[in-house]
């Protein structure tokens, strides 16, 4: 109980280097959030997207067709009688290949072959296919994908960063609180409490950044998402927002990075022999 | 039964190639002052680390109440058996002097008493306000610095009290009052107090002295006493601390 309260008041006691190990932690946190909650938005935008599309069901020559082998607009609308699908939308259309456009909305994607066999059944020519609108699919989601790859790239780099500077600063961190960790390894404290301590300090650090990255992430990342997206051409809003999957996501960065932080420091005490520190010291 | 005994104990820095001492037997008795004089690099710091458990001998070994120093944890030895008053003071200097002391006593699983009273009860036997008890030792004196170092060795109520020049930056009034303390641990209390020292004074109140000179510990003879026959300590003389 003591090594939470002397953690606690030790960070108080050195304002000056918590407050710069916080500004720090604050940025890599902030800056995870926005490309998780961006990210995250993207991938279910583009899931939601990929569901629309594979329950989009295209009916078409494979090639232009003339005469008594195309099907005609009653049998299209035939088709659409059908326990499969949820509707259908039936055209004409001088500018396709059998001048009717019919796509077809199934209840499920999964539905499509069962689907096929009963257009087959009901007699539809082999030269007509049925296929999903994949390349509208792919179309649409281009920018989506761009804007998932560029968030995750800088997710990495972030967090790859984050881990150094988080290391560098155990390193530099312990070196200057050697004379305080050998004042208290002499005074009989083991070196698992000094250890304990200095991960209570990193980690109520990292609780208050977490909260405060939360914040300023939330609301940065719809205009950063809005940013990205507007220099893409048919560009679609994507409403970005912190869900519960991104905060538990950033609180695992969270309480990883503070344990990385914390290993560095422990193993750095390891080495720490009480009589050293004090003999360099004085 | 000795409180501190040393068995033919010889050390020599890591990688150095000089013997700081060899062979040496000393025992050290609870209720009884010993001081250790002997010129600046002679090795009293050293012999005043391996008492206090914070650094181990190259050979011998060291007891304290019979057992051997290295093979028991000198962390727990540190926090509860011994008291240890540092030459250069060693106190957390971003820490008040208050937190100082009772963070001493959190270590030692202090229990069963009131630590701020407690600490403050020390600080004000060597002449500590209040109000400066709750400076940051950066803000305090030498002499007030010292003198929050030898309330916290006295904390958790150490059997063992191993000071190294404690009254070094101390003006009259408070090494006396210091040294009274000292007295009152080992005579009144039984305590068990080795001081290094260059001081007349702390000499003088001492029960044994004994001196460190080129690896020899000799035993000092009292005022006025002749020096006795063959008072080396180390093995070659195979003599140990008069009792």
């Amino acid at each position: 109980m003591y090594v939470l309260e002397h953690a606690l008041l030790n960070l108080g006691r050195n304002k000056g280097r918590n407050i710069l190990l916080g500004v720090i932690i604050f940025a890599i946190i902030t800056a995870s959030v926005i490309t998780l909650a961006i990210s995250n938005t993207t991938e279910a935008v583009i899931s939601e997207t990929r569901y629309t599309f594979e329950r989009m069901v295209r009916v078409a020559p494979r090639q232009i067709i003339y005469g008594e082998e195309s099907v005609t607009l009653e049998q299209f609308h035939y088709f659409a009688e059908s326990e499969y699908l949820v509707g259908a939308d039936i055209r004409e259309n001088p500018m396709s290949m059998s001048g009717i456009e019919a796509i077809y909305f199934l209840k499920q994607p999964e539905m499509l072959y069962d689907f096929e066999a009963e257009l087959r059944n009901k007699g539809l020519p082999d030269n007509y296919s049925v296929v999903t609108e994949n390349a509208t699919f792919k179309n649409a989601i281009g920018h989506l994908e761009n804007l998932q790859n560029i968030t995750f790239t800088f997710l990495i780099i972030v967090l790859v960063l984050g881990a150094f500077i988080m290391v560098l600063l155990s390193v530099i961190s312990i070196r200057e609180r050697k004379y305080e960790i050998g004042v208290l390894r002499a005074m009989g404290m083991k070196k698992k409490t000094v250890a304990l301590g200095l991960w209570i300090e990193i980690l109520t650090i990292t609780c208050i950044c977490f909260a405060l990255g939360m914040g300023a992430g939330a609301m940065l990342s719809q205009p950063i998402s809005n940013m990205i997206l507007a220099g893409q051409t048919d560009s679609i809003n994507v409403d970005v927002s912190v869900s519960i999957l991104t905060a538990i996501q950033i609180l695992g960065v969270s309480i990883l990075l503070a344990s990385i932080a914390g290993i560095v420091s422990i193993s750095r005490i390891t080495k720490c022999e009480p009589v050293k520190i004090l003999m360099e010291r004085n | 039964m000795s409180t501190l005994a040393l068995q033919s104990v010889s050390y020599k820095y890591e990688g150095a190639e000089k013997i700081i001492f060899k062979d040496v037997n000393l025992q050290f008795e609870a209720g009884k002052i010993y001081t250790i004089v002997g010129k600046s690099g002679a090795g009293k710091s050293t012999l005043l680390n391996l008492l206090s458990g914070l650094d181990t001998a190259t050979s011998g070994r060291v007891d304290f109440c019979g057992e051997n120093l290295s093979e028991i944890d000198r962390d727990r030895y540190r926090a509860q058996k011994a008291g240890i008053i540092f030459q250069s003071l060693n106190l957390l200097t971003n820490a008040t002097a208050i937190d100082n002391i009772v963070l001493s006593m959190n270590i030692s699983d202090v229990t069963g008493v009131d630590k701020k009273a407690r600490a403050f009860e020390l600080l004000d036997k060597v002449g500590i306000s209040q109000e400066k008890a709750h400076r940051k030792i950066l803000k305090l004196s030498g002499g007030e610095q010292q003198r929050i170092g030898i309330a916290r060795a006295l904390a958790h109520d150490p059997m063992l009290i191993v000071a190294d020049e404690p009254t070094g930056s101390l003006d009259g009034d408070n090494e006396t009052k210091v040294l009274e303390i000292f007295q009152s641990l080992a005579h009144d209390e039984g305590k068990c107090v080795i001081i290094v020292t260059h001081s007349d004074d702390v000499t003088a109140m001492a029960d044994e002295v004994l001196s460190l000179e080129e690896g020899i510990f000799r035993l000092l003879p009292e005022a006025g006493e002749k020096a006795p026959d063959g008072a080396i300590l180390n093995q070659s003389a195979q003599l140990g601390a008069r009792g």
